[in-house]
């Protein structure tokens, strides 16, 4: 499933500054603190979308016996886990080969994404041009083509170019999204206020001088945003990796997929991978998960 | 195709770009083209990785194409017929659209019950907040896999907690519906944090003068978010239903992993339209022109349903929100302020 | 000001993250371009791919012994664990113009003659060293439009697996001999077979064996033609296949008492080897390693000297050199090696595969071979004698036999596994069998 972030598309984002500095205003007043009950609410769901996660240290710290006789696991981890690890890496899948792929594409297309959409953006929000409306609907319309439809043709093209089982056959079709787009039209348009990109173009600044100094650092708050939502994406993609790299040169996702093809009798070690895999966007995560928040929530108030 | 314009933030009559002041001659070509040239990285590659195999997939579609053998005879319609007349085609969409449904419609529901409590005046918000979306950055065949054990027939603990509490397992992976669920599981434990964000962001946009007229109405709390939240949140819903549409009719990664084999199962019982569309092009048929066939028949069903969600949703949204207009007129404006 | 600082420090990051990425992709396509494909690195070392599924034997010693023996050789394996996912990339692969692929493919019988079609793609492997060294069917196999494109690995000729402690227990003879001479020894068939699981399940806990798919299999490999016109390469109506429908019911309705209806290659079977859910296996010698592997630590794994209906052949592999790889005659040379006597000899010792080549068979390390796991039982002599039963003409597979095969399959399943009606399952089966279009 692809959802993609929604942000002042829905709400608005003026609407959403709006709110927030009347309810700064009123935080004496009738917000008053929840009871319990709600508390209560949310540790429970906060255990079930925690749980699955533990889950799999659970079973990657333990062994394929233990695993197979007591389908209920200890509460507390079991002391295999760097065992299994090694496992993992000394087993025939290219787990670090999958990691070193799974970075680059996810780095190379968070920056071309944000770079690509921003001058997109800054266009379609602040020039003027002929058509700009109907092609921003156009836009907006691919997002609704399922990314599927083209697999076929796509691994027939590929193949020809001699690009299948490369991580540029990847890449590629990746490197700017219409999502992207919207995005940073979205947001230039609030947060570039003309009277910068005039004030440039009175100095006798170029477009291109124009955009990089005045339009970039504007859009910086939302291209992080972007760059992250790009990152996980590209992290967590599948389908379209899976049919064109092929198992000698995979993804992480494909060496989730290989582990578990290959040692589904030994869950252990295909869950040591499963964590392996995982963590890098947890630790990501951790670090920048409030920024992710903020970027679904309300594409970047802050700007 | 104009399913998402309604979330279209910026009319144009709302905001006309003002033209830049600039004369002089020189850059002039410099201010007319560098639009274009700034809009065409998106677009050329638009062309190439989804326009081209779009309209290639059409003309694929009317070939007798063969994975390894490449094109060969032109067969008109035939593979259009073959899929159509094909039980499994209509197998994988009864899978595709019960799964759909069972993850769609119950993580709308719990998405927004769960923003409603986020929306509360918590300590440590984004501590919450970042709780629910935790399950997003699982990659989603991880999140198969990890579920796929979890529902394991024999040896799984969801089976194992059932047989513990004193109640007969269940076939998960062989029954139909049960493997549904469990794939719907899935999806919903991924997605249901990251729309509950959205419809958290929305509720708070939602001006606050709405409830305290409501209040001073006489209007409960139950009241309060069927007759003013619900409705406020109608674009959010359409955008939310029309994205989880788009992403779960074309579901693959989560069934395919279910099981180690990836076919879906014996019966195929949880084999989507996507798997299938795999099947066909790259298993034991290896026919693209079928596939391709399927992947436009997906695309048609998408569409169709798309504007199917787009106008119950909005007759349903339509019908809330005059209610709340008529008891409050002085608030319409308030859709303008985005 | 600040906004120019910034301005700097954001194209810095920007131009920093570009060139770690840059690297990245250069360092990785490094690994996408060269390493599929052998390529001579900046020493002149060769590294040669290849690529097998589920146990070959192929121990790094073994890959290490030739790189020694042959100075800028790098040899590198990846295992896939089922041979279906392998089939998959190797045919995905393929119509990708062969980017990917391995220098040397590992390949399975079943799936050997839907690559005929395409011979072409491969390289040819006959040679001095080659010729006359496999059972004559075994060669057959391998050979495509004139050319040698797959050099044997090894057979599947099949015995009975048993659980010596289940059999004791039910009070039926346990030793080797006894259990030969119960199912029939030199005229067992598959009623006797049956008869005995019957008396063994009425004093057992445990199942007679794993699951239905196994037993059909089994009695696949027996028929001279499945599926397909042998002199035609048509595929059979299904419909009206008799035989097959005929095996299929028999099978299913045994299944009922004898099965531990286990999906084969599933978790759950797997885990069945733990529980003592059954107590026999249709057993080619590359199953032992299976079975040692899943059920270790679990004492009473034995192996008779005995098949159901005579000689059986299950699985049984070939190694090709596909034409797209860059450096094909030094592929060739390693298939060659690997697949000698002397090689094949030490993969039967570390998997189980019993080799092909006729030389092989009769080497001491190979005919007086035993399996500690099996309670030292001479599985040379005992896979040998099996061999011998092998019929001289190998069944013929055609193109379309694994397509057909996995859809009678999936049809046990759906009742041996998932509890579904015989002929439902039949019936869906014909459906799916309409869906390939011949």
């Amino acid at each position: 499933m692809s959802s993609i972030p929604v942000i002042a598309q829905t709400a608005g984002k003026g609407a959403a500054r709006s709110a927030a500095k009347r309810r700064k205003a009123k935080l004496a007043g009738p917000d008053r603190r929840p009871g319990w009950v709600t508390y209560v609410i949310l540790v429970i769901v906060l255990l079930i979308s925690a749980y699955p996660l533990y889950y799999v240290i659970q079973l990657a710290s333990s062994d394929s016996l233990t695993i197979v006789r007591n389908p209920i696991p200890g509460l507390l981890p079991q002391g295999n886990l760097f065992t299994n690890f090694s496992r993992v890496f000394d087993s025939n899948i290219p787990l670090v080969k999958g990691f070193i792929n799974s970075l680059t594409i996810a780095v190379v297309q968070s920056i071309t994404v944000v770079i690509f959409s921003t001058l997109a953006g800054y266009s379609f929000a602040k020039l003027r041009f002929r058509g700009r409306g109907p092609l921003l609907v156009f836009v907006i319309a691919t997002m609704a083509i399922p990314s599927q439809l083209g697999i076929v043709p796509l691994f027939i093209v590929m193949s020809e170019i001699g690009w299948s089982g490369k991580i540029i056959a990847v890449i590629v079709p990746g490197m700017v999204t219409a999502f992207g787009v919207f995005w940073m039209t979205q947001y230039l348009e609030g947060a570039l206020p003309y009277e910068l990109i005039e004030a440039a173009r009175v100095d006798g600044a170029s477009m291109i001088r124009t955009f990089w100094h005045i339009a970039m650092p504007a859009a910086r708050p939302a291209a992080a945003m972007l760059a992250l939502f790009t990152f996980i994406g590209s992290w967590t993609a599948f389908f379209w990796p899976f049919i064109i790299l092929g198992s000698k040169n995979p993804t992480l996702p494909m060496v989730m997929q290989l582990l578990n093809s290959n040692y589904f009798t030994d869950f252990s070690l295909v869950m040591a991978g499963v964590l392996l895999s995982t963590l890098p966007l947890v630790v990501v995560f951790a670090f920048a998960g409030r920024h992710l928040v903020a970027g679904i929530m309300a594409g970047a108030v802050k700007g | 195709m104009a399913v998402l314009s309604p979330p279209k933030p910026s009319s144009d009559e709302d905001r006309i770009p003002r033209r830049i002041a600039f004369s002089q001659k020189v850059g002039r070509w410099d201010v007319k083209l560098s639009p274009y040239l700034y809009i065409s990285p998106f677009f050329i590659l638009f062309a190439i990785t989804g326009l081209f195999p779009l309209i290639y997939t059409g003309y694929v579609s009317l070939f007798d194409w063969h994975l390894i053998a490449g094109k060969r005879a032109f067969v008109g319609f035939d593979n259009f017929d073959a899929v159509l007349h094909s039980p499994s085609f209509w197998k994988a969409l009864r899978n595709t659209f019960s799964i759909f449904l069972l993850s769609s419609v119950p993580q709308v529901v719990m998405a927004i019950i769960l923003a409603a409590v986020l929306s509360a005046n918590l300590r440590a918000k984004t501590f919450w907040r970042m709780g629910v979306l935790l399950p997003y950055v699982v990659a989603p065949v991880a999140v198969g896999l990890i579920f796929g054990k979890l529902f394991a027939d024999e040896s799984g603990l969801i089976n194992a907690v059932l047989t513990h509490i004193g109640l007969d397992p269940v076939r998960w992976h062989v029954d139909i519906l049960p493997s549904h669920f469990a794939i719907s599981t899935m999806v919903n434990f991924r997605w249901t944090g990251y729309n509950t964000l959205i419809f958290l962001a929305a509720m708070q946009a939602i001006p606050r003068d709405l409830y305290e007229a409501a209040i001073l109405d006489g209007a409960g709390r139950l009241r309060q978010f069927f007759s003013i939240t619900i409705p406020q949140l109608r674009p959010t819903l359409i955008f939310v239903i029309i994205t989880s549409t788009i992403g779960g009719l074309q579901i693959f990664d989560e069934p395919r992993m279910f099981s180690s084999g990836g076919d879906g199962g014996a019966s195929r019982q949880w084999m989507t339209v996507t798997m299938y569309l795999y099947e066909l092009g790259w298993g034991n048929q290896k026919s693209f022109g079928r596939a391709s066939a399927v992947a436009l028949l997906l695309f048609l069903i998408i569409v169709i349903i798309g504007l199917i969600n787009f106008l119950i949703t909005t007759r349903i949204a339509t019908s809330g929100d005059i209610k709340v207009k008529k008891s409050k007129s002085r608030n319409s404006n308030n859709r303008r302020t985005r | 000001m600040t906004s120019i600082i910034r301005t700097r420090r954001m194209a810095t990051v920007v131009a920093g993250a570009s060139i770690f990425a840059l690297t990245l992709s250069a360092c990785s396509s490094d690994g996408t371009e060269k390493t599929p494909e052998a390529s001579k690195g900046a020493d002149g070392n060769i590294t040669l791919t290849v690529a097998t599924f589920n146990q070959f034997g192929y121990t790094p010693e073994l890959l290490k012994e030739y790189e020694d023996a042959n100075p800028g050789i790098k040899v590198e394996q990846t295992v896939a664990a089922l041979s279906g996912d392998a089939r998959t990339n190797l045919t995905t692969r393929l119509a990708a113009g062969g980017d990917g692929l391995a220098d040397v493919e590992a390949i399975e019988v079943d799936w050997m003659p839907e690559l005929s079609e395409i011979a072409d793609s491969f390289e040819d492997l006959a040679g001095p060293d080659v010729t006359g060294r496999y059972v004559p069917w075994k060669e057959a196999q391998g050979t495509a439009d004139g050319k040698l494109i797959g050099l044997g690995t090894d057979i599947g000729p099949e015995a009975i697996c048993y659980r010596a402690d289940l059999f004791e227990a039910a009070g039926l003879p346990s030793d080797r001999e006894g259990v030969a001479e119960l199912l029939g020894g030199k005229d067992a068939t598959w009623e006797k077979y049956f008869e005995v699981g019957h008396q063994f399940v009425a004093n057992s806990d445990s199942a007679w064996f794993d699951s239905a798919v196994a037993i059909m299999q089994s009695q696949i490999g027996q028929l001279p033609a499945a599926y397909e016109n042998a002199s035609t390469g048509e595929p059979t109506d299904l419909a009206s296949n008799t035989v097959i429908k005929g095996m299929y019911d028999t099978i299913l309705t045994e299944s009922v008492d004898l099965s531990a209806r286990l999906g084969m290659w599933g978790d759950d079977w797997a885990a069945g080897f733990q529980s003592n859910a059954f107590a026999t296996m249709p057993c080619p010698p590359w199953m032992t390693s299976v079975i040692s592997g899943n059920a270790d630590g679990v004492d009473g794994w034995n192996v008779a000297d005995v098949f159901p209906g005579g000689g059986g052949n299950w699985g049984g592999s070939f190694l090709t050199v596909p034409s797209t790889g860059k450096n094909t005659a030094e592929a060739a040379k390693l298939a060659t090696w690997l697949t000698a006597p002397e090689q094949q000899a030490k993969a039967f010792a570390s998997a189980g595969t019993f080799p092909s080549q006729i030389e092989a068979q009769a080497l001491p390390q190979v005919k007086d071979a035993t399996n500690e796991f099996f309670a030292d039982a001479p599985v040379g002599q005992i896979f040998s004698n099996r061999a011998n039963q092998i019929s001289a003409t190998p069944p013929f597979k055609g193109l379309n036999y694994f397509a057909i095969q996995q859809i009678v399959m999936d049809a046990l399943n759906r009742v041996d596994i998932d509890g579904g009606k015989a002929d439902d399952s039949w019936n869906l089966a014909l459906t799916n069998f309409g869906e390939l279009g011949f």
